[in-house]
């Protein structure tokens, strides 16, 4: 990659941007999500006890930093180039650094805090599996599904500037939709409504496979995996052609 | 838009370059325009910023650009820096093109001057190793002494306006795209900017230089391009553009002592 100084250079700079001047700088990127996951934990782990799983605060926050790291990842790379637009209209660069950047940070906070998560839920489970050997595979498919999805979301922000309100609306609904503090066949018997649930969300599968792995112990099955390569590849293309077709314009429209 | 290619280091070539703008006061389109299929009525027209421009510029040539306000000058630099699509013709430069639109644009201002060198060499695709070997020269050009490690959000304008010059003027550049910006500092280091600029058209490096500056423009280009309206009215030796830039301003050419 002819540009991998330049992306370096460009994650350093989201770093210290976001934050500056703050006391606690950069650790605010695990303090927020540290936060929420504590304030859904406390919703549904403790008050509404959603569903019967064994261990259930492990099998909550193990879905609950999947979802976050997509959440935060799209939500923060949505406005990335208009936020950086004295850079898009003055200088000539390879415009998909900055959202990618965006989600590199944001990436590296969910790995640390699944590195937190992670080493407990396998002692607490006894989940240690050589299935676990599918986890880099899983995350791999993981970040490029959050970074097509997130050249998307920025690239059609900066032309239409309800892209990023609308995601951010379209985002608590898809939270509860999502199968983080539930599994979908606990919920209901219906094979259509568990058939959305499962695999037209494509969030899903991502959580169902990391959490196979992290807290059943077991491979994701054929389906799951397949799926998770299929969609991470196709969503990763999709982003990248729709971003290369419309970036002509951005110094125009920033 | 056609992007010409395989041009020899410094070669610029524009071919029938037309470009509008869209001058509404939000840009950007909206969901709905998009859903129901077609713009807001109404708002003054695009503005046609260049029309039909040809223009062939040899490895080494020093070119000004001169033309009243909103004549199509950063227009027509930021086409050739790759920056703005054309609307149709074709547009290309050989070479490493360092455009010098606004200094220090890219600039973190949480980072050092020494950390922006960094980010901002990255920006024109020089990698780490690259600019080490510049860091030094850069340094030294931008007379900043110990604010380098300082943050640049503490900088005075004019030390800003430095660094980001220093930084430009040490790429290597083939071909050199400089809008306005040489206004740098004080008289000492305008005259060294000058000076670092002449030494790299010796190099052998394509100028081009955007200034309302008629002395400035004679003192540094062989040739005199002059626009209106988007149109090239003008292109040949300094010396025949500039009484005919001053005659379309309606200004007398100054008076000079004998």
């Amino acid at each position: 990659m002819a540009h991998r100084y330049l992306f370096e250079q460009m994650v350093r700079r989201e770093l210290r941007q976001k934050y500056r001047g703050s006391a606690l700088g950069v650790l605010w990127y695990v303090i927020n999500p540290l936060v929420l996951m504590g304030a859904y934990y406390l919703m549904f782990g403790v008050i509404f006890k959603a569903a019967s799983e064994p261990d259930y605060p492990l099998f909550l926050l193990v879905g609950l930093v999947v979802w976050v790291f997509f959440s935060q990842a799209v939500l923060s790379a949505a406005p990335s180039l208009l936020d950086h637009g004295a850079l898009v209209r003055k200088a000539r660069f390879p415009r998909e650094t900055i959202p990618a950047s965006v989600v590199t940070v944001h990436c590296v906070t969910f790995l640390a805090l699944l590195a937190l998560l992670a080493p407990v839920t396998l002692a607490i489970r006894g989940t240690l599996d050589v299935a676990l050997v599918l986890l880099p595979l899983i995350l791999a498919c993981l970040f490029a599904f959050v970074l097509g999805f997130a050249l998307a979301v920025s690239i059609l922000h900066a032309y239409f500037r309800d892209v990023a309100p609308i995601l951010s609306a379209a985002l608590l609904p898809w939270f509860f939709l999502s199968p983080i503090f539930f599994r979908p066949e606990s919920i209901t018997e219906q094979p259509a409504a568990r058939f959305v649930l499962e695999w037209v969300n494509p969030v899903a599968p991502f959580i169902g496979a990391v959490r196979d792995v992290v807290y059943g112990g077991t491979a994701p099955g054929l389906a799951e995996l397949a799926y998770v390569v299929v969609v991470a590849a196709l969503v990763l293309l999709g982003g990248r052609a729709l971003f290369r077709r419309l970036q002509g314009e951005l110094a125009v429209v920033v | 838009m056609t992007q010409i290619e395989g041009l020899r280091p410094g070669e610029i070539v524009l071919e029938h370059a037309s470009r509008s703008f869209s001058v509404r006061a939000d840009r950007g389109r909206t969901l709905k325009e998009l859903l129901i299929g077609k713009r807001r009525a109404g708002g003054p027209p695009p503005v046609q910023a260049l029309r039909d421009v040809s223009l062939h510029i040899e490895p080494g040539e020093t070119v000004g650009m001169v033309g009243r306000n909103g004549a199509g000058k950063s227009s027509t630099l930021r086409v050739l820096a790759g920056i703005v699509p054309l609307d149709s013709g074709r547009v290309g430069c050989g070479g490493q093109v360092v455009s010098q639109l606004e200094l220090g644009a890219g600039f973190g201002r949480d980072f050092s001057g020494r950390e922006n060198i960094f980010l901002n060499g990255a920006l024109h695709g020089l990698n780490k190793e690259q600019i080490e070997a510049r860091l030094d020269a850069i340094v030294e050009f931008s007379e900043l002494g110990d604010f380098i490690d300082a943050p640049v959000a503490t900088y005075s304008s004019g030390m800003f306006l430095r660094l980001g010059f220093s930084i430009a003027a040490h790429l290597d550049a083939d071909v050199l795209l400089i809008d306005e910006v040489l206004a740098v500092g004080d008289e000492a280091f305008q005259r060294k900017c000058e000076a670092r600029i002449a030494e790299q058209i010796a190099g052998g490096a394509t100028l081009v230089l955007v200034s309302h500056d008629a002395a400035l423009i004679e003192r540094t280009c062989e040739r005199l391009v002059v626009l209106d309206g988007g149109e090239k009215v003008f292109d040949g030796p300094v010396a025949e553009g500039m009484p005919f830039y001053h005659r379309l301003m309606g200004t007398a050419e100054p008076v000079r002592s004998p």
